[in-house]
């Protein structure tokens, strides 16, 4: 059987179940609850885009895997709890389609909570923003609604790539019990452990200013911060910010996002032998 | 009473096919089994016939369930080999495990359309929720089926595509004896239109009635292996349970047979 047919039988089979898991909606709720509390209580709301950004930023950076590992850790030890993966092997689906399907499932899940939040925000922004930040432009200086959506997309490539890290993490331990320590411990490792490698390759001076900018693009959190800061906020001035490439943050994110499945699919196939 | 429809009279052991049945769709050869130091079973050889329903009985631990992941290929041999040699298709083993279980925001249909959806060929989700006897919970979701539905979901799982194989593990398990009954009866209907099933099972009656080759696993290995009616003849036995009681506990039969020697697999 064609292996698109089967993974999108499988894709609707997640996009069904999100959509008929209560836990989900109540999920989306608190997620746009914080954000927009934070947006009224930051008082950036009123002044643009931008402040709302930064206003948001750490939070974010916080947030974001905590709904990662909520909506992912699950996932497949659920699969592998239940003995539906067993049935699913004398199927034609093969380890890649099914990690593949399950990932873009809970993919759309948390573009849709993260992502909806965050629409909701800039919502309220447009409402009651100062009228100059009307203007669809991104020249510098100029506040935008298209800023605001770049760091919406940026901040869901940096959620899914999160995402992907959890379903590798959960497929390691492949029980439900045990998937969440897993999930959390493995989000904890990438995200504080990716910077505080660089910051101690900084100290003892293996990494110069060449090679820390590369090395801040492969961490999760320091790539996203980057993107945020190089293609968002960072319009607003001129001048060297010191990050990492918008293109090596990019790509970092997308390999964590690769490898992530790519391993979890290996992973998936050796336990399945 | 042994099912007198049983006539098979050769008393073949590791053999599970016979005359009136198929050709061998799965076979083993000298399969074995260990964790450790700890031995499952060793040099089980088997032959899985199309067209018959083949059970597998046996006391707790003696490794019914690894043999049948074992034909799945979910667990690979310490030794020895699982043959397939059946017709080359999408799915050539349907699998219901022990304690199966699906999504439970699904309804019963939908779980079964899902499955279909996996196959090439067309699935009549209705008939198969019939022949299961669930089509009045067929818009019931799987969180507000009982245990003994949601096994007989997986039983309609299980055959989807019409696989020429079917491994079940422990169909009967957890339904009522009707129940229990029409699983058989529906798992019987299947192999009499062609289909390989293997069952594990600990309900005699069910695996006497309607199974038409029996395997005992024992003491690290088959140890009686035939239809039912020739275990009864060879072990001078009124029923399966007398085969297996003299098999399996040779102190608590009333035989004259020495289990001992028909272990092995030499008649």
């Amino acid at each position: 059987m064609n292996p698109l047919a089967v993974g999108r039988a499988l894709l609707d089979r997640e996009l069904h179940t999100a959509a008929r898991t209560r836990s989900y909606y109540l999920l989306g709720l608190a997620v746009g609850g914080i954000l927009l509390g934070l947006t009224f209580g930051g008082g950036g709301a009123a002044t643009g885009y931008i402040p709302t950004v930064v206003d948001l930023l750490l939070p974010l950076e916080l947030l974001v895997p905590v709904v990662a590992i909520a909506i992912g850790y699950r996932a497949i030890p659920s699969d592998l709890d239940r003995g539906e993966l067993a049935m699913l092997d004398t199927y034609a689906v093969s380890p890649a389609t099914y990690v593949g399907a399950v990932y873009l499932g809970r993919a759309v899940v948390l573009s849709a909570v993260v992502g909806g939040a965050l629409v909701a925000v800039g919502t309220v922004v447009a409402i009651t923003a100062a009228p100059d930040t009307g203007v669809f432009a991104t020249h510098t200086g100029v506040d935008s609604p298209i800023l605001f959506g770049r760091f919406l997309v940026v901040t869901l490539l940096f959620g899914n790539a999160l995402l992907a890290v959890v379903l590798l993490a959960s497929v390691v331990v492949a029980t439900t019990r045990t998937a969440i320590v897993a999930a959390i411990g493995a989000v904890l490792v990438v995200v504080v452990g990716g910077e505080a490698a660089i910051l101690l390759g900084v100290l003892d001076g293996l990494l110069g200013e060449t090679t820390v900018r590369i090395a801040l693009g492969l961490v999760p959190n320091s790539a996203y911060r980057g993107l945020v800061f190089e293609t968002v906020i960072g319009v607003l001035s001129a001048g060297e910010s010191g990050y990492a490439s918008p293109l090596v943050s990019v790509v970092g994110l997308l390999l964590w996002t690769a490898g992530s499945l790519g391993a979890a699919a290996g992973l998936l196939r050796w336990r399945r032998r | 009473m042994c099912n007198a429809d049983h006539t098979d009279p050769t008393t073949e052991t590791d053999q599970a096919t016979s005359d009136d049945a198929g050709p061998p769709v799965v076979s083993t050869t000298d399969l074995t089994k260990r964790y450790g130091t700890h031995r499952v079973f060793e040099g089980v050889d088997l032959d899985i016939a199309s067209g018959a329903m083949t059970a597998v009985i046996g006391p707790n631990g003696t490794g019914k369930t690894t043999l049948l992941k074992m034909l799945l290929g979910h667990i690979d041999p310490t030794a020895g080999g699982v043959s397939y040699n059946g017709p080359d298709v999408d799915r050539p083993m349907g699998y219901l495990p022990q304690e199966p279980a699906f999504r439970p925001q699904f309804t019963a249909a939908e779980t079964i359309d899902f499955y279909a959806s996996l196959v090439p060929a067309a699935v009549d989700t209705d008939a198969l929720l019939a022949e299961v006897n669930l089509s009045d919970a067929r818009d019931r979701r799987v969180a507000a089926l009982s245990g003994g539905m949601r096994r007989l979901l997986a039983v309609a799982q299980a055959v989807v595509g019409d696989p020429p194989v079917v491994c079940c593990d422990e169909p009967a398990s957890g339904l009522d004896p009707s129940m229990a009954q029409r699983v058989f009866e529906s798992l019987a209907g299947r192999a009499a239109d062609g289909m390989a099933v293997v069952v594990t099972s600990h309900t005699l009656s069910l695996v006497e009635a309607y199974a038409d080759h029996v395997v005992i696993l024992h003491d690290d290995g088959v140890a009686a292996a035939g239809s039912p009616a020739a275990l009864c003849e060879r072990f001078e036995a009124t029923d399966l349970w007398d085969v297996y009681a003299t098999v399996v506990e040779p102190t608590a039969a009333d035989s004259s047979v020495s289990p001992s020697a028909d272990s092995g697999g030499e008649p």
